[in-house]
Order: structure tokens, then sequence, then C-alpha cells
């Protein structure tokens, strides 16, 4: 498998604030991840320090095994960014803004511009300014695919699109993801958005990469588990987060499901009943 | 065609539900031995739901012997004998009906009176 990106300790600051405190983070080909975190949990931070819009304090990022601060015009051009807000000159029509762009990239696809600005329903001669946060977010994120980038970073993509909106987004996106050497990460604190597209999960919380797995691993294994015994006894329940006990039994939740530890409460015909849980519980769990 | 229906928002993986669907699907006769599966592209298009997905679930389908990958049709259903498939379907209720009798337990109904249960059915 071919290494995409590489993080390791990376520290960011503003001021007095610590925000990324030794963040270290693969992502192979291939992958679409959902980077999760509350608000302020440093999500855009982290992005833009790897796309090094962002000074950073220390660590080491490489992108297509690439110094991040030395990347070759071939690389750069095949990176595709949606920032959080709005960051292209305002004052220009979306036609000329289109126009002024593709000049920078050697691999353009006017197809897709026009197949997406009809579908999204996008009028090219308003000014940006003048567009509804739904529409701009479409027009970024039109400017981030028509390059064809071989990755894609979106930082809350989905945050000013209403649902259908949303599952139009998403369904380009899965579209792209067929090409499977295409990578894609995005922010998100919608989990939904990223339960049908991504494949793997990350969690950033106090600064560090506090989780990452594979989706579905992740809602096999963080579970809830209640636990049934004939008479009082004390139980352990391994890589328990949080639990409460009652008569002849406990109510658990597992960071990840032991299995040998299941087979042995079957054999002391102790009853546990796995209960699977929501992405978003997960989340909540996992970061309380 | 939306034969399929999944709940991103479960907590049981995409890839299961999915699976879950078509074993019962093979063996309620829905899809019948020879039937092409529609493509992963297209059950993760009408699903919205990325083909990765879609491939693990038919590729356990597979190793479990209820599909069989056939060159340029691709999925379609295996034809397996008798006994096979009855133990298949026998396994499935026998989960179902472990659940029921634990929950039936935690009430504090007897087997005994699950068995009149079914009896009246």
């Amino acid at each position: 498998m071919t290494t995409i990106i590489n993080i390791e300790n990376l520290t960011k600051s503003y001021k007095k604030q610590q925000v990324l405190t030794g963040v270290n983070w693969k992502i192979q080909q291939g992958d679409v991840v959902g980077l999760l975190g509350k608000n302020g949990a440093g999500k855009s931070t982290l992005l833009k320090s790897l796309l090094n819009m962002n000074e950073v304090d220390s660590g080491t990022i490489t992108i297509f095994g690439e110094p991040h601060k030395q990347l070759t015009t071939q690389s750069k051009a095949l990176i595709g960014y949606v920032p959080q807000e709005n960051d292209e000159i305002s004052w220009l029509s979306v036609r000329d803004l289109i126009n002024f762009r593709k000049q920078f990239y050697p691999t353009w696809s006017d197809e897709k511009v026009t197949d997406l600005i009809g579908r999204w329903e996008i009028d090219i001669t308003k000014k940006m300014a003048e567009l509804s946060p739904g529409q701009v977010q479409r027009v970024l994120i039109i400017l981030a695919l028509a390059p064809m980038p071989k990755l894609l970073i979106f930082d809350e993509p989905a945050a000013a699109l209403d649902p259908a909106g949303r599952r139009d987004f998403l369904k380009e996106i899965l579209t792209l993801v067929s090409d499977e050497d295409i990578t894609v990460i995005f922010s998100t604190h919608i989990t939904s958005d990223l339960e049908r597209i991504a494949n793997k999960v990350a969690i950033l919380d106090k600064g560090q990469i506090c989780y990452f797995n594979d989706l579905d691993a992740t809602k096999e294994n963080v579970v809830q588990l209640t636990v049934h015994c004939k008479e009082e006894q004390n139980i352990t329940i391994p890589n328990l987060l949080r639990g409460s006990k009652f008569a002849k039994g406990q109510y658990g939740i597992v960071s990840k499901l032991d299995k040998a530890w299941l087979t042995q409460m079957q054999n002391q015909a102790v009853e546990v009943t796995i209960n699977p849980m929501g992405l978003e519980d997960i989340f909540l769990e996992l970061t309380a | 065609m939306e034969q399929f229906i999944i709940s991103a928002s479960s907590g049981i993986p995409i890839y299961k539900q999915l699976y879950s669907q078509v074993e019962r699907m093979v063996l309620n006769g829905y899809f019948p031995v020879g039937q092409q599966l529609p493509s992963v592209r297209q059950v993760a298009s009408d699903l919205d739901v990325n083909p990765m997905t879609v491939s693990k679930a038919y590729g356990l389908l597979e190793e479990r012997g209820y599909l069989t990958r056939l060159r340029g049709k691709g999925m379609i259903v295996n034809q397996r004998d008798e006994e096979t498939l009855q133990q298949d379907k026998l396994s499935i209720i026998e989960v179902m009906i472990g659940e029921l009798l634990s929950q039936a337990h935690h009430m504090g109904i007897s087997q005994q009176e699950i068995i009149q249960i079914i009896n009246r059915k």
C-alpha cells in the first residue's frame, strides 16, 4: 500500500493556545477518511497545516512522499481542497473565477465543470458575493474537483448544504472514489455524512489523533454490553470506557470487544448481550 | 431498482446489513440459483454507499458459498446441495430463537410458555 500522507509529531499553537500537541497520522492511497472532532478541536488547523497554509511549530509532514513545504508543482496540482469558509475572490463572477483558476492546472476537466454547474443549477454570471452560502460551497467543491485531483481534502464540506444538497455532494464523492487511487479526507461533525462514504474514521481530540480505525471495525468493536450473571459476581469487563452495575449484572461500553473474554464468559454461563452503537454515540463515548 | 434497504446510522456495519439481506434473499429463493446479482457499482449507486462496502459484502457471500464470481457476468447465486442449504436456513433461525429465548428469560417467561405460544400460531 502506498502512503499518501504521513504526519509525525505535529504541534501547532496560536499565541498561548496549544491546538495540536503531537499529531501522528498516516493515510494510505484509496482511503476515504472521515475526520471527526468537537468544535474547536483543531480539525481546520490540522488540515491547513497539512497543506502548508499554516506555519507549524514542529513535526514532519510528507504528502506523496515529499516534504509538505517543498511539494513539486505536479504534486500540488494533484491536490484538491475545499475550505470551510470561502477564501475565493468574491467580486469575480463564477465564470471568471473558474477561468482564472483553470490556468493553474495542467489537468482541468471542462466537462466536469459544465456537468456539475448544470446539475447543481449554478448561475455562472453571478458574483461569488451574490450567491447563497450553499451555492458558494458548491462552487468551491466544483473548483476542487475540476483539476481531477488524486488527493481531496474537504473541511466541513457539507456544512452549508441542505439535506438534498448534502446527498448530491456525497453521490459526487462516491462516483470519484469508485476510482481506487483517489484518497479523500473530510472533516465533519455530522457523523451521518461519513457513515455512507468513509472506510476509515479518525478522531481528533485534545490536540491528537486519539482514534483511527476502519469504520466497520469501529462499529464492531465499540459496543454496549449487558452482562447478566446467575448470582452476584464480580466481573471485570476488558477495555471498559464507562459502566455501571445493577443487581446480578453490569452495563458497559467498551472501546474494543474482547473475543477471548466473551468466550470465557460463555463458558462460565454468564450471558453477555452485545448492542451495536451508531457512529454518533461512538464518537461521543470516545471523546467523553 | 432498489432491492436492498440499509440504515447508514445503524450500529451494524453496512456491509453486514447487506450481507444478511442477500443471504436471506438467496435462502428464500428471491434470488434463484444462477441469478446474476446487481453489480457492485449499481448497488453502491442505488444505496449511496462506498463501493468498497458492497464489494466487502459480496466477497463474504462468495467466501461462505452463497455466490460465485463468473467471468464477465459478475456475481451469480451458487448451486449448492440441499443439505447445506437447509443447514444455513436452520442456523439463521437458531440465532433468532436464541435471541428470543434470552429476552424471554430476562422477563421470566419459561421455555414451556414459549412453546405454547408457538403451538398456538
